[in-house]
């Protein structure tokens, strides 16, 4: 219940206040450069990498990206950069 | 996010890790803190990535608690390649040695070169420069400069007269004249000889043709002394004349001597600097400090460094300073008339030839005014007046 209350407050502080969202609910930010880079903050780690594919945990959920030829060409805690050809970008929800 | 490419010099290394899990070790290693980049899968169990050098030994506890195999492909970078400089380092030192090499042999003295002298006179010339230390072999920057090579030379061995010395990249060439050079025979043209200035005859000797004057004549300038024409009459023949006349010749010289004459001595105190030349600018190596005296002369002497035929813009100078001292010096009027005959007596000589002599001289006139000494001289000279005048063929005298 408390957790779900907390939500509910910062929602409403970002839609109240505009605040950016990803800072507020810890949300990914993905930028992508076409269909070659896609540059995501905000994750939590890796699950899995291949170069067709690669799965990140997010707060909620994770997130698949699917493509070809994938290489990471950064990885800090929280950042990654993948570079590749990207076909798609999906959110997978518990 | 910035490039990778400054890791470079820190130094990189590819590694590869086999096994299960890998991206779990990913994940521990970027939450310890490294740095991973450009990670690629090859196959279903092996990735590779990169990582800084000073890394490579926080992996190895990630690894221990991992099911994974780590195995360091490929080592870049500035630590590496330095590494692999100091392996190779023969290489560097040979080439190196070889421009060393070369740039000792192009500041060497490689050939001495002696034209215009005779074999004995080029023997001398030889030994001299031995002593000086000219010679095959030796470097160019310890030995004097060729203004004092052509000083010493021309001091030292009589038989020449002077010697030009040049530095031809690693030759001297030494351009000798000789005293005695062995006299062309002239052609002459039919000639007369004519009295150049007026005076008594003291002396005569001629070589060819027929003298019309005699001891203790008095010639006036353009006489006729010796003439071209010999034989009898209606049987002449025209020769070159040639002889030697000397006559008593007179010359008054007037000089003027000040009492009072300032002049600049040295008084030995010196002091010595050194600087390396690159390009315009000068870098004192030696010898600090302002110059204190205030009044002094200073000599420089730069050598130059030289690369195969070129010049480099790197030179020695070595500059001398010496203190200079203003000295009075005031004559007495004795003093003063003694000197001013001695100059009287130099300028003289500066204007008369080589074999002229003073045979007497006489003052005519002394005076001291304004601080000055003014005296003229009258000098009796005995010199060749002898001159030649060409013989055109039919004129008439």
């Amino acid at each position: 219940m408390a957790k779900k209350w907390g939500q509910f407050i910062r929602k409403w502080m970002t839609t109240n206040m505009e605040l950016p969202q990803d800072v507020m609910m810890d949300l990914p930010r993905i930028t992508m450069i076409g269909q070659i880079h896609i540059y995501i903050e905000n994750h939590r780690g890796l699950i899995a990498f291949s170069d067709k594919e690669l799965r990140l945990l997010l707060k909620q959920g994770q997130l698949l990206i699917k493509g070809q030829s994938f290489v990471i060409k950064t990885i800090l805690p929280e950042e990654i950069l993948l570079e590749g050809k990207i076909d798609q970008v999906t959110y997978i929800s518990e | 996010m910035k490039n990778q490419w400054t890791e470079f010099f820190g130094g990189i290394i590819t590694v590869e890790t086999r096994g299960k899990g890998i991206e779990r070790l990913i994940n521990t290693l970027t939450r310890s803190g490294i740095l991973i980049w450009n990670v690629k899968r090859h196959g279903s169990e092996s990735i590779t990535f990169k990582i800084k050098l000073n890394d490579v030994k926080k992996i190895r506890m990630a690894v221990r608690d991992s099911s994974c195999k780590v195995r360091f492909l490929r080592r870049t970078g500035m630590p590496f390649l330095f590494k692999r400089l100091l392996k190779n380092s023969g290489f560097i030192v040979g080439a190196f040695t070889f421009l060393l090499v070369i740039f000792i042999l192009s500041n060497m003295v490689w050939g001495i070169e002696i034209k215009g002298a005779d074999p004995e006179t080029e023997h001398k010339i030889r030994k001299e420069l031995d002593e000086m230390g000219v010679k095959k072999g030796k470097v160019q920057f310890f030995l004097e400069n060729v203004e004092a090579i052509q000083r010493r030379l021309t001091d030292n061995i009589g038989a020449i007269t002077w010697v030009g010395v040049e530095l031809k990249g690693t030759t001297y060439h030494l351009q000798v004249v000789e005293k005695n050079e062995p006299e062309k025979p002239e052609l002459l043209s039919p000639r007369n000889l004519v009295a150049k200035k007026k005076g008594i005859i003291v002396d005569m000797f001629v070589e060819e043709g027929q003298p019309k004057v005699s001891i203790n004549d008095h010639v006036k300038p353009g006489q006729l002394l010796v003439s071209g024409e010999i034989g009898k009459e209606g049987q002449t023949e025209i020769v070159p004349a040639k002889g030697e006349i000397y006559a008593e010749t007179w010359y008054i010289t007037k000089v003027t001597q000040p009492l009072k004459s300032t002049f600049h001595v040295l008084n030995g105190n010196e002091k010595q600097k050194h600087f390396i030349g690159i390009g315009k600018w000068q870098i004192p190596i030696w010898g600090f400090g302002k110059n204190e005296y205030k009044e002094f002369e200073a000599e420089t002497n730069t050598k130059h460094f030289r690369f195969l035929k070129w010049e480099l813009p790197i030179s020695y100078t070595n500059t001398t300073i010496r203190e200079r001292e203003q000295e009075v010096r005031i004559y007495s009027n004795d003093e003063a008339f003694e000197a001013a005959k001695i100059s009287a007596r130099n300028q003289i000589k500066n204007m008369l030839t080589e074999n002229a002599k003073i045979k007497g001289e006489k003052v005519l006139h002394k005076s001291v005014d304004d601080g000055k000494v003014s005296i003229s001289i009258h000098f009796q000279i005995i010199e060749n007046i002898a001159e030649a005048k060409p013989l055109i063929q039919g004129e008439t005298e």
